[in-house]
């Protein structure tokens, strides 16, 4: 009797070990145990920073926070995400955070020359519409001796 | 109590000092192209600055590139362009090295010449040349020391 008991304990318990191990071992192989969230593709990290943007009641500071964060990151941002960005600063009627923007891009492109070029070509049909004017034709891109 | 009168004294305080033109927390920095606030405050903006202002809601094209300009260094202090002018600090730091370096060499100069007491007698050429000789005599470390350079039968170095 007491060993038909004890058989039944011991077996039990080993099948919830051995299913308990088993269950780890597939959960391990199937997924990433560092993080809970799927990553983000280069995709939807356009479309989500063209849409931050977009917004059509965007204030000075979401503009300024996303500018700053977008700045952040290591990479330069697509023309698109720039349009949604120029467009944002006519909404806010602030033309000089849009010049502000494009030199950030220049400065945030570092030794890659031709980035810079590619961006404002995408980007000129914007600027004329919007009637902005680039850095270089400002004369920002001269450091003004007064202020150095 | 306290509270109140940190007020009162905060105010006063801000009453003595002069009226800000620059705002509060602006910064140029090249990670930051945001700064949260504008360069000039916007109670120092002066009529000219206002009637740009409101010229700015209109349509940009009709902004003259001075105008543009003067918007734009009203909103921000220094370009990235003036934020990347090399600083010339190198200069200040090499030539305090210089300056800090010589001075501890002074210090060690004047130590040694009126503070220290003279060096031992087994410093001296003649007692280390004396101690040379003695080792070679008592054939010290014979098999990859001293002796085993001295060729004892010509009496000099080994070749």
């Amino acid at each position: 009797m007491f060993r038909q008991v004890a058989q039944r304990v011991a077996g039990l318990g080993r099948s919830i070990i051995w299913s308990n191990s088993a269950g780890r071992q597939i959960t391990a192989a199937q997924t990433k145990l560092y993080s809970s969230q799927a990553e983000e593709t280069d995709e939807q990290f356009d479309a989500r920073w063209e849409a931050y943007f977009n917004k059509p009641d965007i204030d000075d500071w979401e503009l300024r926070r996303g500018l700053n964060e977008l700045h952040g990151h290591d990479l330069v941002p697509e023309p698109k995400i720039v349009i949604a960005a120029l467009k944002a600063c006519r909404r806010l009627n602030d033309s000089a955070m849009a010049v502000r923007l494009l030199e950030a891009l220049k400065d945030k492109a570092g030794s890659h020359k031709n980035i810079y070029p590619y961006i404002l070509q995408e980007i000129r049909p914007t600027l004329d519409e919007l009637g902005l004017s680039t850095p270089e034709e400002l004369g920002l891109d001269k450091p003004d001796p007064s202020k150095c | 109590m306290a509270a109140n009168l940190l007020r009162v004294s905060g105010r006063r305080v801000a009453s003595i000092l002069p009226r800000r033109e620059v705002s509060f927390g602006y910064v140029d920095r090249l990670d930051y192209p945001a700064p949260p606030v504008r360069f000039v405050e916007e109670s120092a903006l002066s009529d000219e600055s206002k009637a740009l202002r409101e010229k700015e809601k209109g349509d940009w094209s009709s902004l003259s590139l001075e105008e543009k300009k003067a918007l734009y260094r009203l909103s921000f202090d220094k370009s990235f362009s003036e934020m990347n002018v090399p600083s010339g600090e190198w200069k200040y730091i090499i030539g305090g090295t210089c300056v800090g370096l010589a001075f501890a060499f002074l210090i060690y100069g004047f130590q040694k010449q009126f503070i220290s007491p003279p060096l031992p007698p087994s410093m001296t050429k003649e007692w280390q040349e004396a101690q040379l000789k003695y080792n070679i005599a008592i054939r010290n470390n014979p098999v990859t020391g001293i002796s085993s350079q001295w060729d004892y039968e010509k009496n000099d170095w080994k070749k």
